[in-house]
């Protein structure tokens, strides 16, 4: 059996799935922001009550203790020492009250300029520790190309620090400010994350289960407990991710297609391509910083349930702001949900209050009860698309870098809608009648997310670099860096990394991957040439492994969504 | 966090699937360490500053501008579609006034290709600045411009398209003509009779570095083009006055070319040439970009620059001032011809032979251009190459009189009914429409 939870900003969503019999229990509590644990302790209580018989072989948890922690500033001061060669001036990616650029330098191709100065380093860390700063960051520009920098900071940090975050085992990715970054916020939540963990595997203890934990990432996969120990950044924004999953879990989608699930402040959308949900290798922001943290592509937009209806200067406004729940949920400001209550059979809460609030609305526009609601819900449901729009005119704008593929460029274009979230099946109509699209809403779309959780594989994402002048290859997450003879080719270097992703996703995350399930997604080898001969190649190879759900528990919740 | 001044939207274009051939200079790798700077600086993480994808140019816009031989097709590739493209893109984020400044990051380069296209020439084979400007000419009705050459070779074919041409401005600063291919670009090359004084050029003797750069811009372009008043600054940027590039011979630094772009203020930036592609492109186009955006660029320093070691001599110097004030004198003061010009009946008439050295092609041209009084009179040009025989194209330019648009098709019409030439071309801008003729 699995156990997927996600414990989100206002619910806490569990379900217990059985490999042939489906979704045997599931439940949606509220979380008390306060006490995390205490909601997933609920949350187990309240599926074993429902389910006495538990063999849970997996528990698969999303949360968003490390989105609070930063969200709230609640963080563990972190020493930041970075060393950066000629560019944009690296104090300008200060972040946090303890930064330092140490003197050395790396150039594009990881060729040291300037050695690092560890007199320095020393006397930085001596008086970070004497600041009381228990951990650190190291990160280095073009680190992905050579680690030894960063690698010679953290040595001197051993046994001195509580833990060391360096910046290219992170990712391959280039991009110095987010390495910082996401280096940074790593080590902020680790403390914290460390120690939730060692409480949620004592809280399933209490009731005698001692499942493998997994942990939700932002790009819809999971990591292993002991993985995300170290990277506990990468636990943030799970729970969008969580919900596209879900939809994964219970409908077969085969085309493009797009997924909104209307909460009460926000609409998330989510797009598919194919089929596969679209990952963004760099998507999070954290305070306004980018990070290295790969994301499902999701874009939130300011219309849910509880969003404000009025009426200005004799013009129907439609969000984006919330101004308290809305009057069916005892509210004082009518809401988007309220003009819902007004045409639905099945209402909401308080459907009289939502009755005589949008009638006060239409009063205010000379207009009778049925159709200022549809008004209303016509305007919303123009916003949504004008949103989903926009948001796809920037996916199909990305940037492309070979003719090949600018020429081949296929659009994204939806064939499909999913809907979830709470108002979703009072929705549907208006939205396919917006759209022009076929609009499906799934049976459990309440729990979808938690299903979503439940259902998770590993994801993971490497890349490998390879300089045949210089005879190195490099894959920054997975710490390889070794010499290769100059006849070392495209194909060797797209072997060792598929090789080396299973052998890791087998060992770390104990999963069993066929080669085909990892995917290469960027591949290239170029002449290096110095005057007029080729001195060597320059290979590059990315590979991912998507997300996707267990194969073996897929049929066991499929077939209940309906068109 | 870094704020910008302008909001810039740069259209990055590497073509990574493309080259002239393996070894060549214009290869894939070109841009590869290029995108490695902008990315690990995250550059396009910086609000106000973001990375499109190029337009694909259609043929229509390469007709416009240039008489192609036999036709388009064969003398291009998809990438100089694209090339061209991304230039279009860049200007058309300027004009919807998206963007304060664009920097078309693309290859391959266009500053050598001429007005007539037999093949390709100094890695150019059709001119991805004269394409957008007649693009933002047609489509947004604009009518001065200036382009701004800053590549180390001098841009005889941007030169040669707008030879005529009254309302565009070109100014190239380039390698001394005697010692550079392609050997073109003195002092004394100012323009077609009816556009004389609106081509400038500012030949550099070899190992100028920043200070000899600098102070041309500052003394020479910038105060013609305060005074042309162009409604667009086009900059055709090329990076191969580094010091290390390996096959020129100029001592400019990447502060420098940020410099320059400050004092410049383009609106637009188009890559041309530059093929140190390790030592030089990286940093140079990081220096343009945050110079651009209006950001400190005072970290950029190539790794082993030392300014000390390229200061200019006094002697040199001088050499430079001299060379500028001539340039501004050509511009405020224009002088006379100094050898009276060939005739032909209403028709000026001038021959040139031109060497396609990247297709190995040998052209022989008469260009006629009509002595109108109204406008800039119709353009006519008599063409062979090694690979075609007897081509001809002829323009009714933008703003071209009554009579002329009426001489233009008349003299298409006549052409073809005398069946000497096996390939017409007729370009006739007030009608927006382009004509072709295959015998």
């Amino acid at each position: 059996m699995l156990f997927g939870i996600d414990v989100g900003g206002t619910h806490t969503d569990a379900v217990l799935i059985d490999r042939q019999s489906g979704i045997k229990a599931w439940t949606k509590i509220p979380t008390d922001p306060q006490d995390l644990l205490g909601s997933i302790r609920m949350a187990i209580k309240e599926i074993l009550s429902q389910e006495k018989q538990v063999n849970i072989r997996r528990f698969n948890l999303s949360t968003t203790l490390c989105t609070n922690a930063i969200v709230q500033d609640a963080l563990e001061p972190v020493g930041v020492l970075v060393s950066a060669g000629p560019g944009i001036d690296p104090w300008s990616f200060k972040i946090g009250d303890f930064y330092e650029v140490i003197p050395g330098g790396l150039d594009h191709r990881g060729t040291e300029i300037a050695p690092i100065d560890m007199d320095y380093v020393d006397g930085v860390v001596s008086r970070f520790l004497k600041d009381g700063i228990k951990v650190f960051a190291v990160i280095g520009k073009f680190s992905p190309r050579n680690p030894v920098h960063e690698q010679k900071i953290a040595d001197l940090l051993n046994g001195k620090a509580r833990f060391v975050t360096m910046g290219h085992t992170l990712s391959g990715q280039l991009n110095f400010p987010r390495r910082i970054a996401t280096a940074y916020y790593n080590s902020a939540v680790w403390p914290i994350f460390n120690n939730f963990l060692k409480s949620v595997e004592g809280c399933l203890k209490e009731f005698n289960l001692t499942p493998q934990i997994n942990i939700l990432k932002a790009d819809g996969g999971t990591m292993p407990m002991n993985r995300a120990r170290w990277i506990p950044v990468e636990s943030i924004f799970s729970g969008p991710a969580a919900s596209v999953m879900g939809i994964v879990s219970l409908c077969e989608i085969q085309e493009d297609a797009i997924v909104l699930d209307v909460g009460g402040t926000t609409t998330d959308i989510g797009v598919f391509a194919s089929g596969v949900p679209l990952i963004e290798p760099e998507n999070v922001q954290l305070r306004h910083r980018p990070t290295l943290v790969r994301a499902m592509k999701v874009k939130s937009i300011g219309l849910g349930g509880d969003s404000a209806v009025s009426v200005e200067n004799n013009i129907l406004e439609v969000g984006p702001k919330r101004l308290g729940p809305c009057v069916a949920k005892g509210g004082k400001v009518p809401a988007f949900l309220d003009a819902l209550n007004c045409i639905s059979k099945e209402g909401y809460g308080d459907t009289d209050a939502s009755n005589r609030a949008i009638m006060e609305i239409g009063q205010g526009l000379n207009c009778p009860l049925e159709e200022v609601a549809l008004k209303v819900i016509k305007q919303g449901c123009a916003t949504l698309k004008q949103e989903v729009m926009s948001f796809l005119d920037e996916i199909n704008e990305r940037p492309i870098y070979t003719i090949h593929e600018l020429l081949q460029y296929r659009r994204i274009e939806p064939k499909k809608i999913y809907l979830m979230g709470g108002p979703a099946k009072i929705l549907a109509s208006y939205i396919e009648e917006e759209f022009g699209l076929p609009v499906i809403v799934p049976d459990f779309y309440g729990v979808a997310n938690a299903v979503g959780a439940a259902l998770s594989r590993p994801t993971t994402q490497a890349e490998l670099f390879a300089d045949t002048e210089k005879k190195i290859k490099t894959i920054p997450v997975f710490e390889i860096k070794e010499t290769i003879p100059g006849s070392y080719n495209l194909k060797q270097a797209r072997e060792d990394l598929i090789n080396k992703m299973i052998d890791y996703i087998t060992k770390e995350f104990g999963w069993d991957i066929e080669p085909d399930e990892i995917e290469v997604i960027e591949e290239s080898s170029m002449n290096m040439v110095k005057d007029v001969f080729t001195v060597g190649q320059d290979i590059r190879v990315k590979c991912q492994v998507k997300p996707g759900i267990c194969k073996d528990y897929k049929n066991s919740v499929r077939c209940i969504c309906k068109g | 966090m870094q704020r910008v001044k302008n909001k810039i939207g740069v259209v990055f274009f590497p073509a990574f699937d493309w080259a002239i051939f393996p070894t060549h200079p214009e290869r894939q790798e070109r841009l590869l360490y290029t995108m490695d700077q902008l990315k690990e600086e995250g550059v396009f993480d910086i609000p106000g500053i973001r990375e499109y994808k190029p337009d694909v140019a259609g043929i229509k816009d390469v007709e416009r501008v240039h008489f192609c031989f036999p036709d388009v097709e064969s003398n291009i590739t998809d990438s100089h579609l694209i090339s061209a493209g991304g230039t279009i893109k860049a200007a058309r984020l300027i004009m919807e006034k998206e963007k304060q400044k664009a920097f078309a990051l693309v290859r391959p380069p266009g500053h050598h290709s001429m007005k007539v296209v037999h093949g390709g020439r100094g890695f150019c084979n059709i001119n991805i600045e004269a394409i957008m400007v007649e693009y933002l000419r047609e489509r947004y009705g604009i009518r001065k411009v200036a382009i701004v050459d800053t590549d180390c070779h001098h841009g005889d074919g941007t030169q040669d398209i707008y030879w005529h041409d009254p309302d565009v401005l070109y100014i190239s600063i380039h390698q001394d003509g005697r010692t550079l291919y392609p050997g073109t670009g003195f002092t004394g090359e100012m323009g077609g009779p009816k556009a004389r004084g609106k081509t400038i050029n500012i030949p550099l003797p070899p190992h100028t570095s920043d200070e000899g750069f600098l102070y041309a811009m500052e003394n020479v372009v910038r105060p013609i083009l305060d005074d042309f008043q162009p409604e667009i600054v086009v900059n055709s940027a090329g990076q191969d006055n580094h010091f290390t590039d390996p096959i020129t011979n100029m001592d400019f630094s990447a502060s420098g070319y940020a410099r320059l772009s400050e004092i410049l203020d383009p609106d637009l930036v188009v890559l041309e040439g530059g093929y140190s592609i390790q030592g030089a492109l990286p940093y140079v186009n990081l220096g343009i970009v945050l110079s651009l955006a209006g950001l400190d660029y005072s970290y950029v320093k190539e790794p082993n620059y030392d300014p000390d070691e390229f200061r200019m001599d006094k002697r040199t110097m001088d050499y430079i001032k001299r060379t500028c004030e001539k340039c501004v004198g050509s511009y405020f003061s224009t002088p006379p011809l100094e050898i009276a010009l060939d005739r032909d009946g209403d028709w000026i008439v001038r021959s040139k032979e031109i060497f396609y050295d990247t297709s190995y092609i040998i052209e022989r041209q008469r260009e006629f251009v009509l002595d109108c009084d109204n406008c800039r009179g119709v353009i006519k040009i008599y063409s062979s190459s090694s690979r075609v025989k007897d081509c001809l194209g002829i323009e009714v330019p933008v703003g071209a009189c009554d009579k002329c648009i009426k001489r233009g098709e008349e003299e298409f019409i006549e052409a073809k009914k005398k069946g000497r030439f096996r390939h017409i071309q007729f370009i006739d801008r007030p009608g927006k429409r382009v004509l072709r003729y295959d015998k």
